[in-house]
């Protein structure tokens, strides 16, 4: 119930009400839809960085080659890439427990990349060490942000379905899914265009 | 060769010309239309109905377009005769912009915020920047041209007749951009190895008040003086200062009251300008300013 | 004009106060608010400006106070004043237009609101806090790097635009979701009013463009705050790289800041001239056309800066051939004049004005595309004059025209059309003569952005005409203030349908109810209203 004693999408037309109740479609449902304009929103954002990076990517292959720690990263994303199927799995069945693992599996990612940034820093390698520095803390930090922001997103969502199942729309668990994806599928680029690319 | 201020001139004109026609036109049916259907001026009744028309809808979309296919057809033209059209530069410069000055370099000889060409002869121009990006804008002499740091660009200039053409920068470059203006001075191929030739050698020095008030003090680590021990790079070079009609690229005409005045205060002309002011007794200021005018 | 009531009206609900509403109406009109009170302050910079350049050599304001004003004034006028104004109209109306209660998401609404004019206030919050910035509304690097630009200003550009940013691209999807997903029964979208439709394709637009400009911004951060290298030459970084990012942004956004104000005066056309649209379908695809376009056209800004021969045809190529669905719509709104009674209120002057001084801006516009023109003339007071005549004699006249047309329905009065069309002719006299000999001025070599000129340019007339034109629109704003002021207090009530309309925001009450409308409106046609009060000349649906 909003403030101006007026519930949103009360009065919606009946045809939408229908397709609403059918819900899941990103086509039809308002939250799914407004997630996936966000995503494509965000694929702009990234697409910009991921050039940045690539436009100074030879000038920093050197510096990457040399310090860069593809298989221990590999490891680390491997966990980040399980988690899409588990959160697939938590938006199915609505269930506590496959959050769970995707917010472990989140964290474990994101664990993973702090010590990678303490190694480089360790090393001397910060933003304002070369284009290499700059390109990678901004890319990689920007991909973290958004693991963090999903991880917050998935913390409400269980919160939220411990304190009152029956309130929580089956699509909140799509919604957040969706992000969480996208937040996935940008390591995908991230990390083929970062640490793969040391590898050619 | 025709210069390129002259071809983008002609281009303008017939773009121009063609604009017009369009305004007219436009313009020409807007008026029509509220005059004529004004409901103040019609009968009683009721207006007309037809709300679409496919092949008018085509029409103007073809139409504009063809028009426009025309237009750039004619810049593809004009684009390659500006940029060389094949034709060798008689004269290369180097320009270096900097905030907020100029800095030509002919070969070895350097010289600052007046530049001299031969008329006749295209001039290629190599321009790039200390600092921030400035842009290059002579509109008699030809377009303009960016100058990037870490960059090179090229501009051809070529000037018909002799004479004095200004310009200047036009690149926002930080608070003094207003005054970052540029003189060229266009003159017969005579004159100009003259010129040149003044400009390649070193000042004359007699070791006079001047000049060893200039040498004492912090000027030298910011402004050459060929021929003396002065080489600073921060600010023009004075090698020649006094064969130059303006100071501070144009923000006051050049003598000895407007050269003591400069250097005794340059902030209060060019507030923001990278020249501090430096503490100097009157008749110090006195005998700097007469030796640099007489740095010919 | 008696009203015609389709819908019993209901008693107003509760009314919960500007701070904490969620009503998409009280935010359209907040982000109106929001939108005057910055044109006027971004208005009053304008004056500034132009008495510091009223005559050469001039010393009223010192060079980095000019530099300063002329940096606010376009950003303010840009991103406080053009866009909240749009997005407040599109706020107010898309949900009636398409007859649905509210938006997608009204508390999102209201954080986008409070977004975009936090990052407003950050933006002027730099001139408290140590200097406001100096480097021009797209603050090209390496001047607005660190080494260069060493004061707070910057800073406070970074973080108020990103804010802004926030906030306009929360609203986009707010929006688009909308249009997509919540109009009433039988609105299919080729009925769509035409706001709503170019509404649409500039939230897209918003989607699409933004975004380039945050991930400029969070480079140039790391660049000023982290010591990074992004834009930095020094390092190794190039200054181009910025201006890729923003006008790959900036360009889209001046289609942002037309669309919509072509969209309303789709709307008003019609009306006033009390025909259909003509080309309903050819008004609406052009948008998508030139949405299309305007994502491949940026580098037109960057003609000058040596991209290459090759780059800058290219580009000129596509900036040319986005004339052409602009022209579509010109030419079908002058269609949809012809053979109709054309009542010439103060609306539908300023939608006439709007055509006519659009056409001069898109026409230098386009003379702008033709690569060695803009080598002669970029960066000079002929681009200053070209984005004016798209940005003032456009927008802003779009703006009020709209205003004119709506406030009736918001406010539930009308504005005084005598005071109107004073405000109308005193605009239009001001604004040519401020921004006419401007081509001139940049023709003749004055470059923009300088805070003083030589007295040896011969520069000084032409400036002292701009000036005063200045002036002039300056008394117009404020007869247009009056009039504001007045007609809030005693105007004529206007009745639910004051102008004898389309489309269904004129259906329900002036203002409206909170919940838009006590039932769900059904549609069959594209001018809904029209049909219900005219159903012996309805349209052909
Ligand atoms: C509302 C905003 C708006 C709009 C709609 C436009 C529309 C256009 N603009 Fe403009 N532009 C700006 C806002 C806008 N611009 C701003 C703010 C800047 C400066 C930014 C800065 O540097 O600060 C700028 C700068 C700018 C430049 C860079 C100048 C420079 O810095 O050197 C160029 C260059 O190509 C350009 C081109 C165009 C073109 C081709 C159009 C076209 O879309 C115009 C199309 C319309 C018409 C042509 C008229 C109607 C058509 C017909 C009647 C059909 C028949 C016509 C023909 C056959 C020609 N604009
Ligand atoms: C929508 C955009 C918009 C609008 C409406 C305007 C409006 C005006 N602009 Fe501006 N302008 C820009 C966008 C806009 N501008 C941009 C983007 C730049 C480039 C900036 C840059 O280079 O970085 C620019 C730059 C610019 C310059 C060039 C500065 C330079 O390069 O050195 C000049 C100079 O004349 C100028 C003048 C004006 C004037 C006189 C108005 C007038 O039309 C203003 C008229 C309005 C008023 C005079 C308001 C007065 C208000 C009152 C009296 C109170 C009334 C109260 C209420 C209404 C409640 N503008
Ligand atoms: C910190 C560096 C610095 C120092 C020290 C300095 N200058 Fe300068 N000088 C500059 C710069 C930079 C300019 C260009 C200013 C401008 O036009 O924006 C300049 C310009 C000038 C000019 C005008 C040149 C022209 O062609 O327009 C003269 C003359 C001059 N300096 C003389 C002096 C003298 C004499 C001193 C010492 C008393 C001095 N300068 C000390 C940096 C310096
Ligand atoms: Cu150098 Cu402007
Ligand atoms: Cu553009």
């Amino acid at each position: 119930m909003s403030e101006t004693g007026f519930i949103p999408g009360e009065r919606i037309p009946p045809a939408l009400s229908v397709s609403l109740a059918r819900s899941a479609k990103i086509g039809q449902d308002r939250t799914l839809l407004g997630v996936a304009v966000f995503i494509a929103s965000e694929s702009v954002f990234f697409l910009a960085i991921v050039l940045a990076y690539l436009a100074y990517r030879d000038a920093g292959l050197v510096t990457a080659k040399a310090n860069l720690d593809v298989p221990r990263t590999a490891i680390f994303s491997v966990a980040l890439f399980s988690s899409s199927a588990t959160t697939a799995l938590a938006a199915r069945r609505a269930s506590r427990g496959w959050l769970v693992a995707t917010i472990a599996l989140g964290t474990v990612f994101l664990v993973g990349q702090g010590s990678e940034y303490a190694r480089l820093l360790a090393s001397g390698i910060g933003p304002g060490r070369e284009l290499f520095g700059t390109t990678f803390f901004t890319l990689t930090g920007l991909h973290g942000l958004h693991v963090l922001v999903g991880l917050v997103a998935l913390f409400a969502l269980l919160a939220a379905h411990i304190r009152r199942p029956s309130a929580l729309r089956p699509v909140a668990f799509e919604a957040v899914g969706l992000y969480w994806h996208f937040v996935d599928a940008v390591w995908v680029v991230v990390f083929s265009v970062v640490y793969l690319g040391t590898l050619l | 060769m025709r210069p390129p201020a002259e071809a983008i001139s002609a281009l303008a004109l017939v773009v121009g010309a063609i604009a017009l026609l369009i305004f007219i036109g436009v313009e020409g049916a807007l008026i029509y239309a509220v005059l004529r259907y004004r409901s103040s001026r019609l009968p009683a009744g009721r207006p007309a109905r037809f709300e679409r028309n496919t092949r008018l809808e085509i029409a103007w979309t073809a139409l504009p377009a063809i028009v426009l296919a025309v237009v750039f057809v004619l810049m593809l033209g004009t684009m390659a005769e500006i940029g060389g059209g094949g034709v060798e530069p008689g004269l290369r410069v180097r320009v270096a912009g900097h905030q907020w000055w100029w800095e030509f370099s002919y070969g070895p000889v350097t010289t600052a915020n007046e530049m001299h060409i031969p008329i006749g002869t295209a001039v290629d121009l190599d321009l790039t920047s200390a600092d921030v990006i400035h842009s290059f804008w002579v509109p008699e002499l030809g377009g303009k041209s960016d100058m990037l740091p870490g960059t090179t660009n090229h501009l051809r200039l070529f000037a018909r007749r002799a004479g004095i053409y200004e310009g200047q920068c036009s690149e926002f470059c930080g608070v003094e951009h207003a005054w970052m203006r540029i003189r060229v001075v266009a003159e017969s191929q005579a004159d100009f190895d003259r010129w040149l030739a003044a400009q390649g050698r070193p000042a004359a020095t007699r070791g006079g008040d001047g000049e060893r008030i200039f040498l004492a003090n912090i000027c030298v680590n910011c402004h050459t003086i060929r021929g003396t021990a002065a080489a600073g790079a921060a600010g023009p070079d004075l090698t020649h200062v006094g064969a130059r009609a303006t100071l501070g690229a144009g923000v006051l005409p050049s003598d000895v009251a407007r050269m003591r005045a400069w250097i005794a205060d340059p902030q209060q002309y060019k507030p923001g300008a990278l020249m501090p002011r430096v503490p100097l007794s009157d008749p110090e200021l006195d005998a700097l300013a007469a030796y640099l005018v007489s740095l010919k | 004009m008696t009203a015609i009531p389709l819908w019993v009206r209901r008693p107003a609900g509760e009314r919960v106060g500007w701070l904490r509403t969620v009503d998409h109406k009280e935010i359209g009109v907040l982000y109106i608010g929001m939108g005057v009170a910055f044109f006027a302050v971004g208005g009053l910079e304008a004056l500034l400006l132009r008495a510091q350049l009223a005559t050469p050599e001039s010393r009223l304001v010192d060079p980095l106070t000019y530099d300063q004003a002329f940096t606010v004034h376009g950003v303010t006028m840009i991103l406080l004043a053009i866009v909240p104004l749009l997005v407040g109209f599109a706020n107010y109306l898309v949900p009636l237009m398409i007859g649905a209660p509210d938006v997608a998401y009204p508390r999102l609404n209201a954080l986008s609101f409070w977004l975009s004019l936090v990052g407003g206030i950050i933006l002027y919050f730099s001139f408290l806090a140590g200097g406001a910035p100096d480097t021009g509304w797209f603050s090209y690097a390496p001047l607005a790097e660190r080494s260069f630009a060493p004061g707070p200003g910057v800073d406070y550009y970074i973080l108020g635009l990103a804010v802004n940013g926030a906030g306009t691209i929360i609203g986009a999807i707010n929006l688009t979701v909308t249009i997509l997903l919540m109009r009433c029964p039988g609105m299919a979208i080729s009925r769509v009013p035409l706001f709503v439709w170019m509404t649409l394709v500039t939230t897209i637009l918003i989607l699409g463009a933004y975004p380039a400009l945050t991930a400029a911004l969070v480079m140039l951060f790391v660049d000023r705050q982290l010591g990074g290298h992004f834009f930095d030459p020094a390092g190794g970084g190039q200054a181009v790289l910025w201006q890729h990012l923003f006008w790959f942004f900036g360009h889209p956004e001046v289609y942002i800041m037309v669309l919509p104000a072509m969209g309303m005066i789709s709307e008003i056309i019609p009306v006033f001239s009390g025909k259909p649209i003509f080309g309903y379908r050819f008004v609406a695809g052009s948008s998508v056309a030139i949405a299309f376009l305007s994502f491949g056209v940026w580098a037109h800004h960057m003609f000058a800066v040596g991209l290459g021969e090759m780059e800058n045809a290219i580009f000129s190529a596509t900036s040319m051939l986005i004339a052409v669905p602009t022209g579509v719509k010109i030419f079908n709104w002058i269609a949809t004049m012809v053979g109709g009674r054309i009542r010439l209120t103060t609306p539908m002057l300023f939608a006439i004005g709007f055509i006519a001084m659009f056409v001069i801006g898109g026409l230098s516009g386009v003379s702008l595309a033709v690569v060695p023109i803009d080598l002669a003339v970029t960066d000079s007071y002929y681009v200053v004059a070209h984005l004016h005549y798209v940005l003032f004699g456009g927008t802003m006249l779009g703006v009020f025209a709209g205003g004119y047309y709506w406030f009736p329905k918001m406010t539930g009065r009308l504005l005084d059309e005598g005071l109107g069309k004073l405000h109308f002719w005193a605009t239009f006299a001001g604004f040519n003569l401020t921004f006419l000999p401007q081509h001139w001025l940049g023709a003749v070599g004055m470059p923009r952005r300088v805070f003083t000129y030589a007295a040896s340019t011969g520069w000084g007339p032409l400036n002292l005409v701009s000036t005063i034109g200045a002036a002039i629109l300056a008394v117009a704003m404020v007869i247009f203030a009056v009039n504001l002021v007045r007609s809030l207090r005693s105007g004529e009530v206007a009745g639910d349908d004051p102008w004898d309309a389309f489309t269904l925001e004129w259906a329900t009450s002036s203002p409206p109810p909170p919940e838009n409308f006590p039932v769900t409106p059904a549609v069959s046609g594209r001018r809904p209203l029209w049909d219900r009060k005219h159903p012996e000349l309805r349209d052909p649906s």
